[in-house]
């Protein structure tokens, strides 16, 4: 009964100040619509730099001369690492295995075939569960016996490094935008609402008057707020479907695009954006027409 | 639900509105001895309704709305409160519905010190309170039926009390037949008596006026008058700040009457000092 009321109060104050809802409806609107052309792009990069960050493989290369027991006791410790949770997995890649892996890549792998004898040292790609655990890996192999002498361990420090400091600024540098973004449309709100309260500020007056409570006086207007919010969120969503089916999946499925090509990149899925989208718009509305009636509300 | 029924007031009062010559009809001394309403926030037991106590009230720590005011309303009783523009008769009202706090003394009604009062139980207070204004203070895009029923429904009665009460509240004020009505549709007499009618649907044990005949012709006025006495007569403390000397001349009530934020008289009788001098304001 009550929620029936403050419905009724919601629509008969949207009604009444019309232009006023429009303008609130249209600040929700670019707001979610802000978030929602944000939050996918932010994952597809935090993604891509993941499976970049992913791919920081040690490569321990064993040496031609080694014994089959030293390589037993090599592979004892790499299997060792692997119980402690330090290596997600390694994989042995034998001599053969490494030349043919050469041939795949060389552009006129008959070169090779001019080769007296396989140059190529077989070695153990190893992968470390967390990229940070790389360090960990070449520490309990390095001065090992097996290891061979020329190549010894081969990983891109440097460049997981950078990877992951990309990947936290990456991180940081994206909650900070939203969270910037999410502030900048309460506050927005709140102040296309408060034109709407200032309309209504008669009627609050009686409200008091009359006894209401804070909280009764609070809900037609949050309620309204919410209506303005999710209006604004369905548009923007429709907008967001319009530009993901127009431009950004001709785009993925052009064959040319790098970063699709590596196939591990993720993004939000639509029904999920269009899910919190909806709910941010909602959660916009309500709050930033309750931030803004504390105001009037203090008596 | 049961509430209602024990609020003696709403059916005496009907009745007494149903009779012609009301004042044969006097109900029963205010019934400050029933069971507590929820939400109630009056203290039972007798005493005062309205008790100023050395109330000072600064604006901008400079000007004085009220200086030094010590006054006490019993219940039941029917009190106006007059005296020129500016001589304090809004600061006394608004300190009564806690609008404003006063700088030094206390405010209590039905027998709660307003200052000890916590503010999220200051609508509880408003509704003990019916307050009605010169400028009636309607929703203009709400017929008569709905500017009442607003009152209930703020206060979380259901729809069936408020299809029962407001009618009921209406033909009280005598606005029977006019329920549909906007304001901007009706005169200002009816305005007044719909606002009335708000104030009184929530049964409050005191009704405060402030100029409620201010905007109205001598005649209509003494229809609004009238309506507030009968409301009076069935318990209902009343409280009018007013300076229509006519009124309240032709009404021969006791007159608190304040000038420059002070009690310069307080008494039964007319609006000025001697009841047979209706000249000017001394």
């Amino acid at each position: 009964m009550r929620l029936g009321m403050f419905f009724r109060e919601a629509l008969r104050s949207i009604r009444a100040n019309a232009a006023i809802s429009v303008a609130a409806t249209v600040t929700a609107l670019i707001a979610v619509f802000i978030l929602g052309a944000f939050i996918p792009s932010f994952m597809y990069v935090r993604s891509a730099v993941d499976a970049q960050t992913a791919k920081v493989d040690v490569d321990v290369y064993i040496s031609d001369t080694a014994s089959v027991v030293q390589v037993n006791k090599l592979t004892a410790k790499l299997d060792g690492l692997k119980a402690t949770g330090i290596v997600s997995d390694f994989t042995y890649v034998s001599k053969n295995d490494a030349l043919a892996q050469m041939r795949e890549r060389l552009r006129d792998p008959s070169v090779l075939d001019e080769l007296p004898t396989n140059p190529l040292p077989a070695k153990f790609n190893v992968q470390p569960a967390q990229p940070e655990n790389a360090n960990a890996v070449v520490a309990a192999v390095t001065n090992d016996p097996a290891l061979d002498p020329v190549e010894g361990i081969v990983y891109p420090q440097t460049t997981a490094d950078r990877l992951l400091t990309a990947a936290k600024f990456v991180q940081w540098g994206g909650f900070a935008l939203i969270g910037i973004l999410l502030v900048a449309a309460i506050l927005l709100i709140g102040n296309t609402i408060r034109l709407s309260i200032y309309a209504r500020r008669r009627e609050i007056e009686v409200m008091r008057l009359v006894g209401a409570t804070n909280s009764f006086i609070r809900w037609p207007f949050m309620i309204e707020g919410v209506i303005c919010g999710l209006a604004g969120a369905v548009v923007a969503v429709a907008m967001l479907w319009g530009i993901k089916l127009g431009v950004v999946d001709a785009w993925a499925s052009s064959a040319d695009t790098a970063l699709t090509k590596t196939g591990s990149t993720t993004t939000i899925s639509f029904p999920a954006l269009t899910l919190l989208l909806v709910v941010a718009g909602a959660v916009l509305g309500a709050v930033g027409s309750g931030i803004t009636l504390r105001r009037f509300l203090r008596i | 639900m049961a509430r209602i029924e024990e609020q003696a007031p709403a059916f005496t009062l009907v009745e007494a509105a149903q009779q012609e010559h009301a004042d044969d009809l006097v109900v029963s001394p205010p019934v400050v001895s029933e069971k507590r309403r929820r939400g109630d926030i009056f203290r039972p037991g007798p005493g005062p309704m309205v008790d100023f106590k050395g109330v000072i009230k600064e604006y901008d720590g400079q000007h004085r709305g009220l200086n030094g005011v010590s006054v006490s309303i019993g219940t039941g009783e029917f009190v106006f409160l007059v005296g020129p523009s500016g001589s304090g008769k809004s600061t006394f009202i608004r300190l009564c519905i806690r609008e404003l706090r006063p700088t030094s003394g206390s405010v209590s009604i039905g027998g709660r010190d307003l200052g000890e009062l916590r503010k999220s139980k200051v609508p509880y207070l408003r509704r003990a309170i019916g307050c009605v204004f010169q400028d009636f203070r309607l929703l203009s895009d709400r017929t008569a039926i709905e500017n009442v029923a607003y009152a209930l429904q703020v206060t979380g009665h259901n729809k069936q009390e408020v299809r029962r009460r407001v009618p009921e509240m209406l033909s009280l004020v005598g606005l029977d037949g006019k329920g549909d009505r906007l304001p901007r549709e009706m005169s200002g007499g009816e305005q007044q008596r719909v606002s009335i009618a708000r104030a009184l649907v929530n049964h409050p044990r005191l009704l405060i006026a402030d100029e409620p005949t201010g905007n109205l012709d001598p005649e209509t006025s003494m229809g609004i008058m009238d309506l507030l006495l009968r409301i009076n007569r069935t318990g209902t403390t009343v409280l009018v700040a007013t300076h229509d000397m006519h009124t309240v001349d032709r009404m021969q009530m006791r007159v608190i009457r304040l000038d420059e934020g002070r009690i310069v008289r307080d008494a039964e009788g007319g609006y000025n000092e001697d009841p047979g001098d209706t000249g000017e304001i001394v």
